[in-house]
């Protein structure tokens, strides 16, 4: 006993195998309507979702919707028009922030441009554009007003609230729009946009904002941690090929690499135990997205999480950590739609308490 | 659920009188199965004592829920007139050359085909090769009628297609290999008579075809049997200078331009003799009258309406030819527990649900039988509807609901009204399936027959399994917590649908199913058990058969194929064309996928009879 206790571990017991069902069961389907839906994102009761789909007639774009777990009502909650993404609710108030497009006076026509392109038989494939006239808006529910958050030129969106409510982190690309830009780089932002893309933060009612990360690459998708001391985050790489799961303090401090895991690893939440990160990462195939999980300081190898066929990404706990939301085309096609299911956080604790330890790579 | 094959005509008789009693109390969905799951009810073969014993525990049910007769009538029965099956009752055929005057009577020798035209004919016989037309706007240039005169004579073709041809020539022959139309492109040509053989070189060489259970009601305007090597090696002899072996050799290679010939000095004579055996089902139908309607009609007939509808009959003991049952199990009872008393015990759940409440429709439940004969029921109350059917706004089909794995239902016909994803998304917030749907309504069960009558429609259904039309199928096996979900979940898909202002809009789907001549080109038997619920890539196993080629492949339930014999298989349909490119007793690499890794095997066909 003593001399296992000096090694800490057993070497070279081979890592423990897992089955969906161990971490996911009732799986269910959210969405039906519509062509795509994805990005949902608990009410703090834990009684809505709000998401975004693809299902307001005559626009190709995504609008945000919220969904009533008792009843299965929706409703729109954005404008309807042009493109909009990445909801989150403000806790303790009746507000729902998003980003949007509707601004931008070219909307309907983007919209026509794009139904036209899909008439015409073809097809592109999936890529997010980065619109610079996307902007964070705030929504009351109680008074129907909109009200804009962010105004600067470039890509201002994936925002979310700390769990008081009183702050917001997102992710802009603002610093390729707010200067002139050599040569090189002009040529990046037309290949690569993402590039650009820096956390900032700003007081809930859009004041203040603030810069807190400045490396080459896509840093985005923050959300803040249940006891909010920190900010959970993915980071690409210069290439914007290799992602890793990364945390900091809310001010841009100690910023913490969580997972280096090799592949494209993003859209992290943490669970509201506050022990353990999901995310989802293509180590498994370059389109072959699964969902995972890594312990909260990043000293295991992740745990794979979900087995099925398809896009599994962007999970999102319940409040009361017993549900997982996330985003799946596993019921075929590319599109992917909400899902949910009841979760283990039991079997969840101990899969991770078997991982074996990370391996330091870089 | 049926077996996948063609939906047939039916005529319709008269309603019998049962009185609705008063309302007691209600039945669970577990007692319903039981009863009708029982040995008492042997198996619910439509025509049967066991379906009419079933069809009055039904009425009885009905009854219970307080559902009243249709308008303008005073039972629940609709009865309907079908053809049970057919058997041989002794065709003969006669050979009359110079050399050998022979006569041959026994079905080992000639056997009528279930179309055949009951009728005696006389006349000089023509060898058609395979008796194969491909349709010029195929563009592929094949017809083993070219340069022949047929007209009042007796053709003698080969089973099958060209067994040693090219892939391609095979694939596009197969699909106009189906005896029926073989005889189709006879009669067109003016033949009297068509006689098929099975070729030396084929599967079931030199066998006549067993009269398979086959409901056609009538003959297809010719003579039409099959006949063993014995009787084709006589009227061979009347060509000395050429042999049946010869004669199919010359064709295997798929050559088309190989010619046929007129047999020198020969009269047959050919008597086929079916015999279709009648018989009487009966589907049972009542209501719930609509307690706040719109447009206030005082004719309730005349008021919207959604139905409600499972097939509630079943296989017997299983002797009609779509039985899957092993060896050891055959002629037993085959109890359809989940097929589909389990559907019958889901419509009248919901129905005894939906008549505590208002409701602003007609709500029909309607219970179906000879559904595994082919949508008879069903399709007999379309063609002498007791209501006007474009008074129906909706219809919701059961068809195998009670053996739900994983949390996952399978929905249907969604493709036929834009206004399903809707509905189904809210029911399902509550109802918590992990939902496979399909837009596809050209399925195997009832629910073709209300998009064929363009009617919005979904059918519902928790996939097959290793149980399905086998004596198997017990009442023990059913999840019944799970059918009561499903119950629930329906029967809030039905209060949604009740509560539109308006009728749901239908819209046509176009069938995917290549129609071709006919789908009996497949002969091989791979033992395999496709799993219809899915749209994944690949042909999902559900199982595969004991002892069967894909068992011995090694193959298991959740593989997946994605290729077979160099052809890749992306869903059943590719599936079913790539077996008929399979050759018996031929071994053919099969890629598959366990557990997301790929694999391949070798599988080796057998013959199907």
């Amino acid at each position: 006993m003593a001399v296992m206790c000096i090694f800490g571990q057993i070497p070279s017991a081979p890592p423990p195998q897992y089955k969906e069902s161990d971490f996911l069961t009732r799986v269910r389907r959210l969405t039906v309507e519509g062509k795509r839906a994805g990005e949902g994102y608990w009410s703090p009761d834990g009684q809505r979702i709000v998401f975004q789909s693809e299902r307001e007639p005559g626009n190709p774009f995504y609008q945000i919707y919220t969904l009533d777990l008792s009843t299965g009502e929706t409703a729109r909650v954005s404008p309807g028009i042009g493109k909009t993404t990445c909801p989150f609710f403000r806790p303790g108030s009746d507000e729902i922030l998003f980003a949007s497009t509707h601004a931008d006076p070219k909307s309907k026509e983007l919209q026509d441009e794009e139904l036209a392109f899909r008439a015409s038989g073809k097809e592109r494939r999936y890529s997010w554009d980065y619109d610079p006239e996307m902007d964070i808006y705030v929504y009351s529910q109680k008074t129907d007003a909109l009200k804009r958050l962010t105004t600067a030129r470039g890509y201002d969106a994936e925002g979310s609230y700390s769990p008081d409510g009183q702050w917001i982190v997102f992710s802009s690309m603002r610093n390729a729009y707010n200067r002139t830009l050599s040569a090189e780089e002009q040529k990046l932002l037309e290949v690569n946009p993402s590039y650009f893309a820096e956390i900032f933060i700003m007081h809930a009612d859009g004041s203040g904002q603030k810069q807190l990360t400045n490396t080459a690459g896509y840093d985005g998708g923050p959300f803040f941690t249940p006891d909010g001391s920190r900010i959970v985050w993915r980071r690409f790489d210069e290439k914007g090929l290799i992602a890793d799961v990364w945390t900091m303090k809310p001010d841009g401090s100690d910023q913490k690499r969580i997972t280096d895991f090799g592949s494209m690893s993003w859209a992290p939440y943490m669970h509201p135990s506050g022990e353990y990160i999901l995310f989802a990462s293509n180590k498994l195939g370059f389109e072959n997205f699964e969902i995972f999980m890594v312990d909260s300081q990043g000293t295991k190898e992740p745990v794979r999480v979900t087995y099925s066929d398809g896009f599994d990404g962007l999970p999102v706990p319940s409040p009361d950590g017993t549900r997982l939301a996330w985003t799946s085309s596993r019921s075929g096609g590319a599109a992917g739609q909400l899902f949910l299911a009841d979760w283990n956080h039991e079997k969840a604790l101990e899969a991770i308490r078997r991982a074996p330890l990370r391996k330091p790579k870089s | 659920m049926m077996m996948r094959r063609f939906p047939v005509v039916v005529a319709l008789a008269s309603a019998v009188v049962l009185h609705a009693g008063a309302q007691q109390a209600p039945t669970g969905t577990r007692a319903v199965v039981e009863a009708l799951a029982s040995e008492r009810f042997e198996g619910r073969l439509a025509g049967s004592n066991g379906e009419r014993m079933a069809g009055d525990y039904i009425a009885s049910q009905l009854a219970k829920i307080g559902a009243k007769p249709l308008p303008g009538r005073d039972g629940y029965f609709l009865p309907f007139d079908f053809t049970a099956g057919s058997r041989d009752g002794g065709s003969s055929l006669t050979v009359a050359s110079a050399l050998h005057p022979s006569a041959f009577k026994t079905t080992a020798d000639v056997q009528a085909l279930s179309f055949s035209d009951n009728a005696e004919v006389s006349g000089p016989v023509v060898f058609a090769g395979y008796g194969i037309v491909v349709p010029d706007s195929q563009n592929f240039g094949y017809d083993n009628y070219a340069g022949l005169d047929v007209k009042n004579k007796i053709v003698l073709v080969l089973r099958y297609f060209p067994e040693d041809a090219d892939q391609k020539t095979r694939a596009i022959l197969a699909r106009y290999a189906d005896l029926r139309y073989k005889a189709m492109a006879a009669r067109q040509r003016g033949a009297v008579a068509m006689l098929v053989v099975a070729g030396p070189h084929s599967p079931n060489a030199g066998d006549t075809i067993p009269m398979s259970f086959d409901t056609a009601l009538a003959g297809s305007g010719l003579v039409a049997a099959s006949i063993s090597g014995k009787v084709a090696g006589e009227i061979f002899s009347a060509a000395p200078e050429n042999t049946l072996d010869a004669a199919q050799k010359a064709l295997d290679s798929g050559n088309p331009h190989v010619p046929g010939f007129t047999f020198p000095n020969l009269t047959v004579t050919v008597r086929a003799d079916v015999v279709r055996e009648k018989q009487s089902g009966r589907n049972v139908a009542a209501y719930l009258p609509a307690t706040d309607a719109p447009g206030n009609s005082a004719d309730n007939a005349e008021k919207p309406w959604v139905v409600l509808g499972a097939h509630y009959d079943h296989l017997g003991r299983g002797a009609n030819g779509n039985s899957l049952a092993g060896k050891d199990e055959m002629g037993r009872v085959h109890f359809g527990a989940d097929d589909n008393a389990s559907g019958t015990a889901a419509v009248l759940a919901i129905g005894e649900e939906l008549s505590r409440q208002p409701r602003r429709r007609n709500v029909m439940l309607t219970l179906w039988s000879g559904e595994e004969f082919g949508l008879i029921g069903s399709s007999a109350f379309m063609a002498t509807p007791p209501i006007p059917t474009d008074r129906i706004e909706a219809y919701l089909n059961f068809d195998m609901v009670g053996r739900m794995q994983d949390n996952k239902l399978t929905v249907q016909a969604l493709g036929t009204s834009p206004v399903w994803a809707k509905i189904i998304e809210q029911a399902n917030v509550s109802a918590g399936f992990d939902l496979q749907l399909q837009q596809d309504p050209y399925q195997p069960t009832d629910v073709a027959s209300f998009n064929l009558a363009s009617v919005p429609c979904l059918t519902f259904f928790t996939g097959t399994h290793a149980d399905y039309h086998r004596p198997t199928d017990t009442a023990d096996k059913i999840d019944y917590a799970d059918l009561d979900r499903v119950v629930r979940f329906a029967a809030s898909i039905t209060r949604k649908l009740e509560d539109l202002d308006r009728a749901p809009q239908f819209t046509k789907v176009d069938q995917s199913l290549p129609s071709g001549a006919g789908r009996a080109g497949v002969r091989v038997f791979t033992g395999t058990i496709p799993d219809y619920s899915t749209e994944m890539k690949g042909l999902l196993l559900s199982g595969v058969i004991g002892g069967g080629p894909a068992e011995q492949a090694g193959l298991q339930k959740g593989d997946v194929i994605v290729e077979i014999a160099g052809q890749s298989i992306t869903n059943i349909y590719d599936y079913t064309f790539a077996l008929e490119l399979l050759k018996i007793g031929q071994p053919a690499k099969v890629v598959y996928l366990r557990n997301g890794q790929r694999k391949d095997t070798t599988l080796t066909p057998a013959a199907r009879k």
